[in-house]
């Protein structure tokens, strides 16, 4: 009864912003679903068109050729490698500075936050700083998926605003028993920072695991290439290559395709977002609104 | 006598130990004052290397720096052209194509997918069932946190031209005779980069304006209603001018980057035949800079962008103040 009452308070606008966020939603989350159909379909039977909501003719050889593809395994591992460096690495670099920017008594502390923030609006362009990954070794190195991203002046001045705005007692407390300003930071300030830096944390991570244009240019040892990049020369591709070091069935390479191998190989790179998406979702929930209304 | 005597000294000594407490509380302090510049100046090295060493790269703009094998000698003693790199931009058969696009696209983008995230947030509060309103957002952050990449192949495999659902869906529903190629042709292009970019920017983008909406004091709302105010109206003067701060500073901040481009975007729906649509300044740097080799040229095409975003921004700075009385610095 008392539902049908609520039912009957919608107007005609509720019911047409019903419709356009079902809508919505199914133009989101369809094109992910059509994909993993495809991925399960046989590959030449999909080249007749017409799969769209399920697989018509099943199969797992789309699979079989992604998962004996080592390159999609050192692209994991390379990408799985830097997101977790990067990240850790670069809100530990961050911090620091910025636990050292939200200090009033910082000495110079006006010079210091401005030549923070010209690094947001001037640089030098693409040219000149693949000059400078050249000369200071980063070419073709791990490392230049780590250290360049050490520090943002955006995200830095986010967490600095987040720090400056805890209760100085505490630390003022921990000083007078005498502790320096790094265990101070390391021991009382970060752990009560928690919300700012897990939505930092988190646009790092998406920004890792996301990322193929500095294995595009940077990097030429494909052994170094990240998953992104691995998954774009996979799409890319016209024909399906034979792995080495792998046989696989002869009878396989009968019916499949490039297409269907390429969302096999979709679905598989895609898999850790979709099982860590809704964990992750209470955090951008939360963390993000701090960030957005102190901003 | 004595007695007083012996406060006195009592109190001097304690003046003495205060002082002295004081004094070593203050060597403590220089401590962690220094402490504190060893901290920030992890920090300004930094960028020293990262952002203030390249900007002398710059000067490979002005000297002739394409085509050689060591970059930092034609740097260093490299000839001197003048504004011969930019003559040769200008000249580009490119050149027309490549900035009508830069300002088409990020043009339709001021217009669209800038205030398309706050429409989107008002549309998001203004729905009634509290489950799927939750559910509605959490789907529509999901392709934020897919690469261009997973998303480019995504799409490509929904508007092929003989497998795709969305041609199978336009041939049968008649809107056309014959399956168009979205990707390929040059018509399309600007749109499907405006339209992919919406569905996978405009649930993260609405998070902000979600927020600020949740600030907007209930009071206001109620008084609203009393004065008889209805839900359009209060849409209109209450949520609108709550969250109109937050939507001016996100105008000021996309402003700061009128040029730029989402380079991983374009890229990946970057083909021969569509070039002529699909070129952009960014693109073009990356392409000429690292994939040819063009060093010069290509540093002084992005010299070129840097000076005419700077140009815009004082205009949109200009007329920001005349509208609002407030400016973008």
């Amino acid at each position: 009864m008392a539902k049908h009452s609520a039912l009957r308070r919608y107007t005609w606008f509720d019911w047409v912003n019903i419709v356009f966020m079902v809508l919505f939603c199914f133009i989101t989350l369809f094109p992910i679903w059509y994909v993993f159909v495809g991925s399960f379909n046989e590959g030449l039977d999909y080249t007749m068109g017409g799969v769209w909501f399920w697989p018509r003719v099943w199969t797992l050889d789309n699979y079989l050729v992604v998962v004996t593809d080592p390159a999609i395994w050192k692209g994991y591992l390379v990408t799985i490698g830097r997101t977790v460096l990067g990240t850790v690495s670069s809100l530990v670099f961050t911090s620091v500075v910025a636990y050292a920017v939200s200090r009033r008594n910082l000495r110079g502390r006006t010079v210091y936050y401005w030549i923070f923030m010209i690094t947001m609006f001037f640089g030098g362009g693409i040219i000149p700083y693949f000059i400078l990954l050249k000369v200071i070794g980063l070419l073709n190195n791990f490392l230049v998926y780590v250290i360049p991203s050490l520090f943002s002046a955006y995200n830095m001045i986010v967490i600095s605003i987040f720090f400056a705005q805890l209760p100085d007692s505490l630390c003022e407390a921990a000083r007078i028993d005498g502790a320096g300003e790094y265990r101070i930071l390391f021991t009382i300030v970060m752990p009560l920072s928690k919300p700012i830096l897990s939505t930092v944390a988190l646009w790092a991570i998406v920004g890792h695991w996301n990322s193929y244009l500095d294995s595009m240019y940077y990097v030429n040892d494909p052994d170094l290439y990240s998953l992104q990049y691995v998954l774009m020369r996979i799409i890319n591709k016209s024909s399906v290559p034979a792995n080495p070091g792998v046989t696989l069935p002869p009878s396989l390479y009968e019916t499949i395709t490039a297409k269907t191998v390429s969302f096999a190989a979709i679905v598989v790179s895609t898999i850790p977002v979709l099982v860590c998406y809704p964990f992750l979702q209470k955090y951008f929930a939360s963390g993000f609104m701090i960030g957005a209304v102190k901003e | 006598m004595t007695e007083h005597i012996e406060i006195r000294e009592q109190e001097e000594g304690v003046q003495a130990r205060e002082n002295l407490s004081q004094k070593r509380r203050r060597r403590k302090m220089r401590k962690n004052d220094w402490e504190l510049q060893t901290m920030v100046w992890l920090g300004v090295l930094f960028v020293a290397v990262f952002c203030y060493a390249p900007l002398f790269g710059i000067i490979l703009a002005f000297k002739d720096g394409n085509n050689v094998l060591n970059i930092m000698n034609a740097i260093l003693y490299g000839d001197w052209v003048g504004w011969e790199n930019f003559r040769s931009f200008l000249a580009d058969g490119e050149f027309i194509d490549v900035m009508l696009n830069t300002l088409g696209l990020n043009g339709l983008m001021m217009l669209i997918n800038f205030p398309a995230p706050v429409l989107f947030a008002l549309l998001l509060n203004e729905l009634k069932p509290v489950r799927f309103k939750r559910t509605a957002q959490t789907i529509s952050y999901l392709p934020h946190f897919l690469s261009w990449v997973v998303f480019g192949g995504i799409i490509s495999a929904l508007v092929n031209t003989d497998t795709g659902v969305l041609n199978a869906l336009l041939v049968q529903s008649g809107l056309v005779s014959a399956p168009v190629d979205i990707i390929g042709d040059l018509k399309y292009f600007w749109g499907l980069i405006i339209v992919t970019s919406l569905i996978k920017g405009i649930g993260w983008g609405s998070i902000i304006y979600l927020a600020a909406i949740s600030g907007v004091s209930k009071d206001l709302y109620e008084a609203a209603e009393i004065d008889g105010a209805n839900r359009l109206q209060r849409v209109l003067h209450v949520t609108l001018p709550g969250i109109a701060p937050s939507v001016v500073t996100f105008f000021l901040l996309s402003v700061s980057g009128i040029l730029n481009s989402t380079v991983e975007h374009i890229l990946v729906f970057q083909t021969q035949t569509n070039l002529s649509r699909s070129q952009v300044i960014d693109t073009m740097v990356l392409q000429y800079g690292l994939n040819h080799g063009m060093y010069s040229y290509a540093t002084a095409i992005g010299l070129f962008k840097s000076v005419i975003a700077c140009g815009l921004l004082v205009m949109s700075n200009l007329l920001c103040k005349k509208l609002t009385g407030k400016g973008v610095y």
